[in-house]
């Protein structure tokens, strides 16, 4: 079977997924106890408003009807309008995902390339003092609530050192002369926020690294390796790390969805106007539109990062392929 | 009546058994010193927080004092007492934790024997469903059901536990199908006995080990899930859990007046009771997990 068959398979089964989610997404917000329209709009309208606001969202009408009406908006990119930015869905989150995928991307290479180098120190030494520290070091990192790292980050290098910007993704009303001063200006912004992302998920990350590298240190070819007096630095590179790669790619692959929960809350700490921030204020104003839009958006990336990483790992593994 | 007190010597043997292993672990035994001492800590709060924190109002002339000899902590935006809110706070992050764990236990055992035991077409629906659950991004999705079902004690309790049984009903799975080729379970079969005796007497009692194993490793990520909600704003305000603290925290804009008295503690509480519960979950696999073992 060829890499192309596995894309389509797996394709198949993304695209049910999707369907799934799509389907639940639909339900979550309408099983909520209480009055759709208590929700949307002030308590204190008459029931003759109240009834016109049922009839201009279709929700007078029966449960199925409603649901062929949010998929066929929903094929032609309708979302619906956000309760307190009067601007349709779409529109909010096209504006803010960017930025999202922006500090998502660039904290996640931080968490992997440190969480790689620290595995393999680790693992060098399995059971030695930098493996132990190192372990503690990680597990530590991966107790802590990723806002409030964020918080002292913020409160230590930005507020009391003034070395960072405190909010936001770029300086407000400046005008940039060319493109590479705003793009400064934005990594500058980026910075702390990212940091905290890429250094609050090494926890998890690094033990997978190190437990991976383990298994190959552990390996037979690797012992025989050894034997042969081969040097540390050829074992290394010829035969721990490509053999670590697989399982490694994977499970880099597989969390991408993972660290997203991150995002929301440190979106929110550094004010970053991402698709985390929009969820935050939704959920505070209960702009349930934008909810839903927004919690849509994110679970389709999440199935559609892992379908990624399904058509990595069978270009990979070539197991996979002829199963 | 002789059956079961064999079982139960048996019990306690492998209890001990697995209590000798254990403490060679320095890791598992600083983990559990840490535990012991919150929980000691929640269950004493009355008698060791300086103050009471029932009262809405603190002290009115100490409005968001740093520490002093007299506010240990310092006091909050109410001018209460911030190591009484921190001590009083420690019971409701634990009882969140502990209780949300048990739901994921419960759900999790739940699907994972059904599936195992069952097998076919059950099977293959639960396991479909637990698959799709593992896809959706875990915080959001809590997001939504919390902020669906408000945010209350008790749902918050709920919408963590629905969330975090999937990883419990797989191993679960794993182990109960291997356990049903076992010969007193093809022997309580061929005696006639119903299934759910069969899995009352014979499987339940075999995975219970499993179970509290995977509780060990899930409770940590149920409380730093309550701390990321209550955060967000999706907390009960009428429990004050260490994340409520830190929602208010924030809101008082800590950051910016640098009130790290306020700030600070309550997330070391967090980050330690977390790691106290690695610590004993890593000493736990080391044990339990047999391929770490043979390395």
């Amino acid at each position: 079977m060829g890499i192309g068959k596995v894309a389509v398979r797996r394709g198949v089964n993304a695209i049910f997924l999707i369907c799934l989610v799509t389907i639940i997404n639909f339900f979550l917000f309408r099983v909520m106890p209480g009055d759709p329209v208590a929700m949307m709009a002030s308590p204190s309208i008459t029931a003759e408003v109240r009834k016109i606001l049922l009839h201009k969202f279709g929700l007078d009408r029966p449960l199925h009807v409603q649901f062929i009406k949010y998929i066929q908006q929903l094929s032609q990119g309708n979302m619906g309008l956000s309760f307190v930015y009067q601007r349709p869905v779409v529109e909010l989150i096209a504006e803010r995902l960017p930025n999202t995928i922006l500090l998502l991307l660039s904290s996640y290479i931080i968490t992997v390339i440190l969480s790689i180098v620290l595995g393999l120190v680790a693992a060098w030494k399995r059971g030695g003092k930098m493996d132990i520290s190192l372990l503690i070091f990680s597990l530590w990192m991966h107790s802590m609530p990723i806002f409030w790292l964020g918080g002292l980050l913020l409160l230590f290098f930005s507020v009391q050192l003034d070395m960072f910007p405190v909010i936001g993704i770029s300086t407000p009303w400046l005008v940039h002369e060319n493109i590479f001063s705003y793009i400064s200006d934005v990594a500058y912004h980026l910075f702390l926020p990212m940091m905290t992302l890429g250094i609050g998920n090494i926890g998890g990350m690094f033990l997978i690294t190190r437990n991976s590298l383990l298994d190959v240190f552990s390996e037979d070819y690797v012992t025989t390796a050894r034997s042969i007096g081969l040097s540390d630095r050829t074992i290394l590179f010829r035969n721990v790390l490509r053999n670590a790669m697989l399982p490694l790619v994977t499970v880099i692959m597989m969390r991408l969805g993972f660290i997203i929960g991150g995002a929301v809350t440190t979106e929110t700490v550094f004010s970053w106007p991402g698709v985390g921030l929009l969820i935050y204020r939704a959920v505070m104003q209960e702009d349930y539109p934008l909810l839903q839009g927004a919690f849509l958006i994110i679970t389709v990336s999440a199935v559609l990062a892992n379908y990624i990483a399904e058509i990595i790992y069978g270009y990979l593994d070539p197991r996979v392929r002829y199963e | 009546m002789i059956l079961q007190s064999v079982k139960l010597k048996g019990y306690k043997k492998s209890i001990s058994n697995f209590w000798n292993q254990y403490s060679e672990s320095r890791m598992g035994l600083l983990g559990v010193a840490i535990l012991l001492f919150f929980v000691l800590v929640s269950v004493f709060a009355e008698v060791l927080a300086p103050y009471p924190i029932g009262a809405r109002e603190g002290d009115r002339g100490a409005i968001l004092k740093p520490p002093s000899g007299k506010y240990v902590l310092g006091t909050d935006e109410l001018g209460r007492d911030l190591l009484s809110i921190l001590i009083h706070g420690g019971r409701v992050s634990l009882t969140i934790g502990f209780l949300a764990t048990l739901v994921t236990a419960m759900i999790g055992t739940f699907v994972g024997v059904t599936a195992g035991y069952f097998g076919g077409k059950t099977e293959e629906i639960l396991m479909r469903f637990t698959d799709v659950l593992l896809v959706i991004p875990g915080l959001p999705l809590m997001i939504v059901l919390a902020s669906i079902m408000g945010a209350t004690f008790w749902n918050i309790i709920l919408v963590i536990g629905i969330r975090g049984w999937t990883g419990t009903a797989r191993v679960l799975r794993a182990q109960v199908l291997s356990l049903k080729e076992k010969p007193f379970v093809e022997s309580a079969k061929a005696i006639g006995a119903s299934d759910a005796r069969i899995i009352g007497r014979h499987i339940l009692p075999n995975v219970l080990p499993l179970i509290v194993a995977q509780m060990v490793l899930r409770i940590g990520s149920s409380i730093l899930s309550a701390s990321s909600l209550s955060f967000l704003g999706l907390g009960d305000p009428t429990h004050l859990s260490w994340g409520m603290t830190l929602h208010y925290a924030f809101g008082v804009g800590s950051l910016f007046s640098n009130f790290y008295w306020y700030l600070v503690p309550p997330g070391v509480c967090i980050a330690l009771v977390v790691l106290a519960f690695s610590f004993v979950g890593y000493a736990f696999d080391q044990i339990v997990n047999p391929r770490i073992r043979r390395r």
